[in-house]
């Protein structure tokens, strides 16, 4: 009997079978043999003083108006402030096939559909917290859907400290002509697996602009799907990567123009230090009818050290015969002579690289609305300092 | 206050010496005029006091109020009070204008032990010296010279220089890619810099910018050394007769 069909521990213990390297898509991420310890799915009750420490390490703790908590894995209603939130208890299952939405299924995860039927009056953070306990596996499961015409704002941020496996999963639907402006920002613990999924159906009409900035865990895997039900919709999705030791981050994006007359935008900026591995594999598919589509992506990486490492596997599938598609990817250095000129003027060199740094990667943070928002992620990009 | 002694350099991975033997003596409150044709090493020179990689000093010294300026780091020289005003100045994206001249401004203030200054007072500083150059606000907002036309490029160098109050100036080819009213604007801000404790050097291929920023001093460069130094009078003198004369005696 072949090794392949028998389950590892952590197979045993999360009740799936992992996606490995043999798989196309899970190249250069084998969960298999990245996941080691038998993480199990494991209620863990948390201490307030760990939360409220967690919580208030936020960078967005004083900007989200309305926030919506969940504590390893649970609501926590106590520390959320949920006054004006539309919120319903049931949560419909994913429609796409993919192995993390299949774990997401063994873990029972937990979780709220947020309905925003209005225009965006308050920023609305989600925010997961991992306390430090035992390893375990956790799952989450939220919903959100804009109405037709209707716009909201909305922060995913994810926290934690100690060893455990996230996935999460954020299933997003844009009615006609609805606007979504999302930001993830990922700092897991530095032991932590991070694995989310993202599904979006936008509506004729719809815009999205979502900026998903990874810095923390040891390993993430993060999967996008964004489909264009409707015509003349608008998507652009843009990313920043903040990585060094051994961190691990692979973002598997999927964008499927169904329909003529859509445009989608990707743009990841990747800062790779030491020993880091980052991962783009970026999928445009354009269906026979989906004439006049508009879609570009790129991928640009710094390498900050010999060690470091970036991939980006771009791919069209176009079936269409009139569309304007393209693909790019770049990676290098820091400019030389924008230290040089930096320093020329007295910028010591640790805070000329910073700058530079913080630079490089703000272009992902561009179309991110609100000024307190941007402002702080600038300022995660500033304080993500070079060591020497 | 700047000594310049029998400096020789060559590229860091050529064997061609540029400079070949090199002496220049600045004091405060003067204005020294380098002149030379292409090639002659008035680029090298200014990249080499700035301290730009790719140089390699094989013979010679370089003192700046006592202390060895070749052994420092660019930032560490700026914050002596050394500026190169670049000509060709590098765009940075993503670096605003405004923000790069207060870390600047702060960074060179801190290796000073001086007190970095607050937002409000620092804005201010920099909007009564933008005013003068014609900088407007935009500008300012702007990432680091990232689609400046030649002329603003060459006035946001000066308002550099202005905010950061430098005590030798060394400037690289102001001159090149303006129009007269363009140099005008940079020449006025040059002279409003000009004072019995700042010193500076104006390296130029033509005469022209020097009608406008004059000289104590003017040196003719060829071949890697200093040739030929005399009064303003000499700058004039080659506009006329051009660099032909001092070409054959380098060679």
């Amino acid at each position: 009997m072949s090794t392949a069909l028998q389950f590892t521990a952590a197979e045993q213990a999360l009740g799936v079978s992992l996606p490995h390297r043999r798989m196309e898509d899970w190249r250069w991420t084998d969960l298999r043999r990245a996941i080691t310890k038998p993480y199990a799915p494991t209620k863990v009750a948390a201490v307030t003083r760990d939360v409220d420490r967690l919580l208030a390490a936020s960078p967005f703790a004083k900007i989200a108006k309305a926030r919506v908590v969940f504590v390893n894995g649970a609501l926590d209603e106590a520390h959320s402030k949920l006054s004006g939130l539309d919120i319903s208890k049931n949560v419909a299952t994913p429609k796409v096939v993919d192995p993390l939405v299949d774990l997401n299924a063994k873990l029972h995860p937990h979780g709220l559909t947020l309905n925003f039927a209005g225009q965006a009056e308050q920023l609305v953070e989600i925010i997961h917290i991992a306390t430090n306990a035992a390893p375990r596996a956790i799952g989450l499961h939220n919903a959100i859907t804009v109405a037709d015409g209707a716009s909201a704002s909305i922060i995913e941020t994810y926290l934690g400290e100690g060893d455990y496996v996230l996935n999460a999963i954020t299933s997003i639907t844009l009615g006609n002509g609805a606007h979504l402006d999302r930001l993830k920002l990922q700092n897991d613990a530095a032991a932590a697996t991070h694995l989310s999924q993202v599904i979006y159906d936008l509506g004729e009409n719809a815009r999205l602009n979502d900026v998903s900035v990874t810095v923390g865990a040891a390993l993430t895997r993060q999967n996008g799907n964004c489909h264009f039900n409707g015509e003349n919709a608008e998507a652009k999705i843009s990313g920043a990567y903040l990585q060094r030791g051994k961190q691990h981050v692979d973002t598997r994006l999927v964008v499927e123009h169904r329909v003529p007359h859509c445009t989608s935008r990707e743009l990841f900026k990747c800062v790779m230090d030491d020993n880091a591995r980052g991962i783009f594999q970026g999928k445009v598919i354009v269906a026979r009818d989906a004439q006049k589509t508009d879609g570009k992506q790129s991928s640009h990486a710094l390498l900050l050290s010999e060690n470091a490492e970036f991939d980006a596997k771009p791919e069209l599938e176009i079936y269409a015969d009139d569309v304007v598609c393209g693909h790019g990817a770049t990676s290098g250095d820091l400019n030389h002579d924008h230290l040089f000129y930096l320093k020329s003027r007295g910028v010591p060199e640790a805070e000329a690289k910073s700058l530079l740094i913080a630079a490089f990667v703000g272009e992902a943070f561009d179309m991110v609305a609100n000024d307190e928002v941007r402002d702080a992620l600038a300022s995660i990009a500033q304080h993500w300092v070079v060591r020497g | 206050m700047l000594k310049i002694e029998n400096l020789h350099v060559k590229l860091a991975d050529e064997n061609r010496e540029i400079l070949k033997g090199l002496s220049l003596t600045v004091k405060p409150g003067e204005v020294h005029a380098i002149m030379g044709p292409n090639g002659s090493g008035k680029s090298t020179l200014s990249y080499v006091l700035a301290g730009r990689e790719g140089y390699e000093v094989t013979e010679g010294s370089v003192t700046y109020n006592g202390k060895d300026v070749l052994a420092l780091e660019p930032n560490e020289r700026a914050a002596l009070g050394l500026f190169l005003a670049f000509q060709y100045p590098i765009e940075i994206p993503g670096v605003q204008t405004m923000q790069f001249l207060r870390v600047a401004l702060n960074s060179q203030r801190k290796a000073r032990g001086e007190k970095e200054l607050a937002i409000p007072e620092f804005m201010r500083f920099v909007k009564e010296r933008a005013a003068r150059l014609n900088i407007s606000q935009d500008m300012l907002k702007r990432p680091v010279n990232v689609g400046f036309s030649g002329g603003e490029k060459k006035r946001a160098e000066i308002l550099q220089m202005a905010v950061l109050e430098p005590s030798l100036c060394i400037l690289d080819e102001t001159d090149s890619g303006l129009d007269i009213d363009a140099l005008k604007v940079v020449a006025e801000g040059v002279n409003a810099l000009r004072s019995p404790d700042r010193a500076m050097i104006v390296i130029t291929h033509y005469q022209r910018l020097l009608d406008h920023i004059v000289p104590d001093v003017v040196h003719v460069l060829s071949g890697g050394r200093i040739v030929k130094t005399g009064g303003k009078e000499l700058a004039l003198e080659l506009e006329k007769n051009g660099y032909a004369d001092y070409a054959e005696k380098a060679a």
